[in-house]
């Protein structure tokens, strides 16, 4: 197989990516220097994939927490499961499951081409019977519980029940305790066949490795299959929140808030350029060296851990604001007062300079980390860009560009999420 | 190895430069016995952060940072052994990824020093406003860590297991403490530390040591030393066992249990202590992990971690309240199936190929991280030289110290039975 180079000068670095002919997308970026690699096997197949297009080519509904559950079950086998067999090449692997994929990732400094190997091999054979997933319901059954007494997890996944009313990022990633009690071993093995298969897939490795070793090992351990992608169905929905605020008693010390804004998206996807330039406009009007912040902090609204972060993936896009607060019906009063009047007098250019040159520098920061580079290089991937885009995206964002971001922000898209201690 | 040099009495510079990375690090700290000025010396940290001569307010040195393409200033306090251990950090960019060819490194590195030398203070005082504030933000950090269960628990064992020990204190000192510290303590407390504190400079990744020693050294020119002297006290076996306990509404329950490990010193017998602990509840392959999550399905998690520096083990758990008798049970039937040498001897060869991994560091952080936790002792360990040290340790070794732990303090955080988190 060829693989084609992408290098950036300034950063010093160069991925190569590669089709292979099982449909799967390889993306390898070596790093000299370094005797550890990363390795991570994604399948986009996530929480939000609650529908499957059965055989007359019409969505399926299917129970929630399904891609969590089987990212759980693959680790089993019939004989060695997937820790025995790492913990003979002593790397260290896990796997995670997000709104939109489901990643299978190792790390280690030895033996990296037989880690690669058993990453392979692993995902691709599934075994359940009965019996492992009735354990598993038992494992997930706390995991769930687990996420429930987080006050920061609760605190996001009411807001986005708040948000959205049809959309499926509104579910737990892992579902619910009634939603998992319907998995059985069919249906795991139906959805294993309809979404883990290569074209649907992407390998990326950070770190210690050649591309050709990397292009070697999937020649001779990846199932060969039609290759397609798997379909997403995108259904418009209002951009008017179901509920305007939502609040659940959890044993928190004070009260916790995150404010909301859905974004009008006619396309299921943001461009990157979008995306980077929301992120940057957040940075400039929410901050740590913002007006708003010091205001708020001056009022005593908020602590440290206040924050705004761009929420977008397929079908869905909000920016959220939140942290803890005494008082989160006046924080949400002041944050909404602030976007309005940068909507109308504009951002300051040098905060926008500022904010864009932080998040540049952070950019660059995160090549130190192979972790977080193989992740981005399959994100960027299951989004439909080459390597480094977001770079290049990132020094491309305009002041206009930003301006026309906050734009999207309104009042009447909002909704605030309160926990509020247990008397 | 990293090189070492001293820059005052007690001032020790510890530097592993790698032109590697994309950052440099540089963090100090400086551990101070936990006596009455507990609580003055957390405020002093972080009305540190806030601000400096050059830079007199947060949001301009919030700026200032974000001009310094993202740069990220870092503020701390841990217990490490039994001192407090305030720290400043700051990672910058490295000079090669500016965009205008100018300088970044040195202008970080002189920041961190007019931050911890050169601060905000006029006539004696940090600023009435400037200090309320920091207490308000510590108060409500400390309250906070009620939101956490899994750490509330944790801490709670081990203020229950030493509460006759410096080590059972608060890191911080206690909420009254800090609501009584008065600008004078503060403005002694900073005084106190450029004295008497012990100091570990710790540079990692693209940083100029030289240059940077030279900024240090000619801040510490001005300070006239007389350092500290730092004991820890270390109690071998358990005198009497304990249980307490604590009711929340919460949907799942905390089973945290603390052990002695029978150490006399942080490095005593400590390449057998770690292998112990990762083979009782490190790895996938321990026994926590294989028996209480895998094979009877009774948790999510359920692992053991070392604190070498008391000479401590802890094991937690978030398991469903009723089953707190079983799970403790099988902890201790595990440790005394280990103890017995009813342990495969592959999972000792596994566990010495997973903790060579976890020493080997693939980020300027945990380069950095490793370094500075040992700012208390007297000689600095190489990774290497632990791993070395662990591939010498038998399973003979294993049993002997697992002779050697006693369990000590159980403390359980149960669900109160009226649980209920409806939205």
């Amino acid at each position: 197989m060829k693989f084609k180079k992408y290098t950036d000068k300034k950063l010093g670095e160069t991925v190569y990516c590669g089709k292979h002919s099982s449909g799967l997308e390889i993306r390898v970026l070596p790093k000299a220097g370094y005797s550890s690699a990363y390795a991570v096997f994604g399948v986009k197949y996530g929480s939000i994939d609650t529908a499957v297009k059965n055989v007359s080519g019409e969505f399926e509904t299917i129970p929630e927490g399904t891609a969590h559950f089987l990212e759980h079950k693959l680790f089993e086998s019939e004989d060695l499961n997937a820790f025995e067999r790492f913990a003979k090449t002593g790397a260290s692997a896990n796997a995670y499951t997000s709104f939109e994929k489901t990643a299978y990732l190792f790390k280690g400094s030895e033996n990296i081409e037989e880690s690669l190997n058993i990453l392979l091999d692993f995902v691709q054979n599934p075994y359940f019977t009965q019996q492992t997933v009735e354990k598993e319901q038992g494992i997930i059954g706390q995991e769930i519980r687990m996420y429930q007494d987080l006050p920061d997890w609760q605190v996001m996944f009411n807001l986005l029940k708040a948000l959205y009313s049809k959309h499926p990022v509104r579910i737990d990633i892992a579902g619910t305790q009634d939603s998992i009690a319907k998995i059985d071993a069919d249906l795991l093995y139906r959805l294993y066949e309809n979404f883990y298969n290569p074209g649907n897939m992407v390998l990326s490795v950070v770190g210690g490795i050649e591309p050709e070793k990397v292009a070697e090992i999937v020649e001779n351990g990846i199932k060969k299959t039609d290759g397609s992608e798997c379909e997403r169905k995108f259904e418009k929905e209002d951009a008017v929140p179901v509920q305007n605020y939502i609040e659940e008693k959890l044993s928190v010390a004070q009260k916790q808030f995150m404010l909301g804004f859905k974004e009008d998206i006619s396309e299921p996807l943001l461009s990157l350029e979008d995306e980077i330039a929301s992120q940057i406009m957040l940075e400039a009007v929410a901050g740590k060296s913002s007006p708003l912040f010091k205001k708020l902090l001056d009022e005593e609204l908020v602590d440290m851990g206040f924050g705004s972060e761009l929420f977008n993936g397929f079908g869905f896009s909000c920016v959220m604001l939140g942290g803890t607060s005494k008082d989160p019906e006046a924080a949400a009063a002041i944050i909404k007062e602030e976007f309005a009047r940068l909507g109308s007098e504009g951002i300051d250019s040098a905060a926008f300079e500022r904010a864009k040159r932080k998040f540049y520098g952070r950019m660059v920061m995160g090549y130190n980390d192979i972790d977080d580079t193989a992740n981005l290089l399959m994100n960027l991937y299951f989004n439909g860009y080459e390597p480094f885009a977001e770079i290049e995206a990132c020094k491309s964002v305009t002041l206009e560009k930003a301006q026309a971001r906050l734009a999207k922000i309104k009042d009447e898209y909002s909704a605030l999420s309160v926990i509020v201690p247990v008397e | 190895m990293p090189n070492i040099r001293m820059l005052a009495d007690k001032v020790r510079l510890v530097s592993e430069p790698a032109d590697k990375f994309k950052t440099s690090c540089i963090s100090v700290s400086m551990a101070l016995p936990m006596d009455e000025r507990m609580a003055a010396n957390s405020l002093l940290v972080y009305l540190l952060k806030r601000s400096c001569k050059a830079y007199p307010e947060l949001s301009l040195l919030n700026g200032r940072l974000d001009e310094l393409y993202g740069a990220i200033l870092g503020a701390g306090v841990a217990k490490n052994g039994e001192a407090q251990v305030l720290s400043l950090s700051i990672t910058s960019l490295a000079d090669k990824f500016a965009l205008d060819d100018e300088s970044i490194q040195l202008e970080a590195a002189q920041l961190l020093s007019d931050i911890i030398f050169k601060p905000n203070v006029k006539n004696g005082s940090f600023g009435a406003e400037s200090l309320a504030t920091e207490k308000r933000l510590l108060i409500q950090r400390i309250e906070e860590e009620l939101n956490d269960k899994r750490t509330y628990a944790f801490n709670k064992c081990i203020s229950h297991m030493c509460h006759n020990e410096a080590f059972g204190k608060d890191k911080y000192g206690t909420i009254e403490e800090i609501q009584s510290v008065k600008m004078a303590d503060v403005y002694d407390a900073w005084k106190n530390m450029l004295s008497t504190a012990v100091f570990q400079i710790t540079v990692v990744g693209a940083a100029d040591e030289e240059r940077v020693a030279e900024i240090f050294k000619k801040a510490f020119d001005k300070v006239e030393r007389n350092p500290a002297t730092l004991e820890t006290v270390f109690i071998q076996r358990s005198r009497r066992f304990n249980r307490f306990e604590e009711k929340f509404p919460v949907n799942q329950g905390k089973l945290v249990m603390g052990f002695r490990a029978g150490m006399s010193h942080r490095r005593d017998n400590i390449f057998a202590v770690t292998v112990m602990n990762d083979i009782f509840g490190m790895g996938t392959y321990s026994k926590l992990f294989m028996n209480i999550r895998e094979k009877m399905s009774l948790a999510y998690y359920c692992w053991s971690r070392l604190v070498a520096s008391k000479g401590i083990v802890l094991v937690e758990s978030g398991i469903d309240t009723d089953k707190e008798k079983k799970v403790s049970a099988e902890v201790l039937s595990q440790l005394s199936d280990l103890r017995n040498g009813k342990t495969d001897p592959e999972v000792l060869e596994s566990s010495k190929r997973a903790l060579r991994e976890k020493h080997t560091f693939t980020t300027p952080e945990g380069i950095l991280g490793w370094y500075s936790s040992q700012v208390t002792s007297d000689e600095i360990l190489t990774p290497e030289e632990v791993v070395n040290g662990i591939e010498q340790v038998t399973m003979e070794d294993v049993c002997a110290a697992v002779k050697k732990l006693s369990v000590d303090t159980v403390f359980m955080l149960s669900a109160q039975e009226e649980a209920e988190n409806e939205v």
